[in-house]
């Protein structure tokens, strides 16, 4: 399948948005969820779109812009993943192995720009000592439209202009490598775990992603549901636990502090 | 020194209404509008809170000016806590508190607050979201990227009720975010790795293909026969396990995670393994 013209700007145009949604990190439609909904819409295909929405918001799951740090960028995986699925005929899970370098490509162009924007500091600097809160404000949105334009033409780029060397690239791959490619994209949600695990598991953790694992492999139902509620249920229990402990605590101290006034002359 | 003799005649100060600081909530999205490695989220977080200081200050451009550029300091935290701390700095400067109280309060909240904010939205409400509507998604069905959007639609329109809450609570807010931040960010991190641990046995998928021969015409599956018989999943969870080990203790960077698993892929392919 080939990508229209018109295909190509309006992915370009719907980069743009949510380009500056991921830098805003205001409405989330730059998570793989809605990015490959909507490329998927846009290609006329959106059962294809949603599918690839599954897989690749699972594979990012753990690839998140926490403390600054910039991850493998999402919109640019969503995009790509849908369009070769597209315009190649792969599966969706081939597809996210294929996606991959061009979702590495925009993640070192925001890199770059995390940087480069700190020149702005000091204009801004003397438009707050003088108080310039017009100046301020367009000075200080300068850098959001100029991520956006970047996500737009490098989409363009990407989706418009290298769909035939993609294109006879993947016809070219033998069938290991492309089923590699496949089994990469399974096993690639493991990293974003790993990394999620990175931030959060602590040895007094195990437990919980043990019972979590277990109640998974065994309760068969369509979605996570189940295991969300009894997480929900070991979380308020802790909750209500370390609230009566902080005050048990605190009643200790105080009491430990009244009879340490009264020893006082005993001294240590 | 200008700045200090300005002070102490401290002209009466604007007050906000509950609107104003709704909208200080939904402004609170520039929080990021000029990111860069030289004090992160500084520049967008001053703009953001532009229109309340105006107000605050209304003629006195001096102390508008003073505001604006102490709020220029180096900030980084989660943009869900950000509406909660600028309600409460807008409450402060309202309340004609010292520079260097509001200052001392921001730098010395942003960070905790950051963590507990992380804890709740990155690492417990997006798994659990993706967890569930990816569910949907895969089998082809609309309601999965529906119900993702709509959930982080509502949780847009929660940054003004959180910055109507760092508002009111103002400093009597500082305690309480010191005493349970830690409590909620262990809550969530028990709900956190329980979802995480389903989310592993659910979409990590490893099948080893190989069979072995044991008489002619005989053969076991290593992956029926052997890994299933121990512990369904057992590979994924292994496999998981194994790269938090190399990202926590190793250092080694999450892209070249991401290539070794590739290249691990396709060689296992190119066996015939998986």
């Amino acid at each position: 399948m080939q990508v229209t013209l018109m295909q190509g700007l309006l992915i370009g145009l719907f980069a743009i948005i949510s380009g500056i949604d991921f830098w805003w990190e205001g409405f989330y439609i730059f998570r793989p969820m809605i990015v490959c909904t909507i490329t998927g819409l846009i290609l006329g295909n959106l059962t294809l779109g949603i599918v690839a929405a599954g897989l690749t918001e699972l594979a990012f799951a753990g690839l998140t812009p926490v403390g600054g740090t910039q991850p493998p960028n999402p919109i640019m995986a969503g995009i790509m993943t849908v369009v070769l699925a597209y315009t190649t005929g792969k599966s969706p899970a081939t597809a996210i192995g294929l996606a991959l370098p061009f979702s590495i490509l925009m993640q070192y162009i925001i890199l770059f720009y995390y940087s480069a924007f700190s020149v702005l500091t000091k204009k801004l600097d003397t438009y707050a000592e003088k108080g310039e809160t017009k100046r301020f404000t367009n000075l200080a949105l300068l850098p959001t439209w100029i991520v956006g334009l970047t996500y737009g033409i490098i989409a363009f780029l990407c989706v418009y202009g290298a769909q035939g060397p993609m294109k006879s690239l993947v016809n070219a791959m033998p069938v290991w490598l492309s089923h590699g490619f496949e089994i990469a994209g399974s096993i690639l949600p493991a990293v974003g775990f790993g990394l999620l695990l990175k931030s959060m598991l602590k040895a007094r953790y195990v437990p919980y992603l043990l019972i979590g694992f277990t109640a998974a492999c065994f309760i068969k139902f369509g979605n996570l549901m189940p295991v969300a509620i009894i997480g929900v249920a070991l979380a308020l229990i802790e909750y209500n636990r370390s609230k009566k402990d902080a005050e048990n605590d605190k009643k200790l101290k105080t009491a430990m502090e009244n009879s340490n006034g009264g020893d006082d002359e005993d001294g240590i | 020194m200008k700045m200090e003799s300005k002070k102490s005649e401290t002209p009466t100060r604007g007050k906000l209404t509950k609107h104003d600081v709704g909208m200080l909530g939904i402004r609170s999205i520039f929080n990021q509008s000029a990111m860069n490695y030289e004090r992160m989220q500084a520049d967008g977080w001053t703009l953001a809170m532009i229109p309340s200081l105006k107000k605050i200050y209304k003629d006195d451009k001096e102390g508008l000016a003073n505001a604006m550029k102490s709020n220029l300091q180096f900030i980084n935290t989660n943009n869900y806590a950000a509406p909660l701390l600028m309600g409460l700095e807008a409450s402060l400067e309202e309340n004609g508190e010292k520079r260097s109280t509001i200052d001392g309060l921001r730098i010395a909240l942003f960070g905790p607050l950051a963590g507990i904010g992380d804890a709740i939205t990155w690492f417990t409400i997006l798994p659990i979201v993706a967890g569930i509507t990816a569910s949907f998604a895969k089998q082809g069905s609309v309601l999965g990227p529906l119900i993702f959007f709509l959930v982080y639609v509502a949780m847009f329109f929660a940054r003004i009720p959180i910055a109507r809450l760092g508002y009111t609570t103002g400093t009597k807010a500082i305690s309480k975010i010191r005493e349970n931040s830690a409590i909620v960010s262990h809550a969530a991190s028990v709900l956190g790795c329980t979802v995480i641990g389903g989310l592993i046995a659910t979409y990590v998928q490893i099948t080893v293909k190989t069979k072995i021969p044991v008489t002619a015409g005989h053969t076991i599956s290593i992956q029926t026969q052997f890994f299933d018989r121990i512990f369904p999943n057992i590979l994924p969870l292994g496999y998981t396990f194994l790269l938090y080990w190399l990202l926590k203790k190793k250092n080694v960077s999450p892209v070249m995670l991401i290539l070794v698993t590739f290249i691990l892929a396709i060689a296992l392919s190119w066996l015939g393994v998986l």
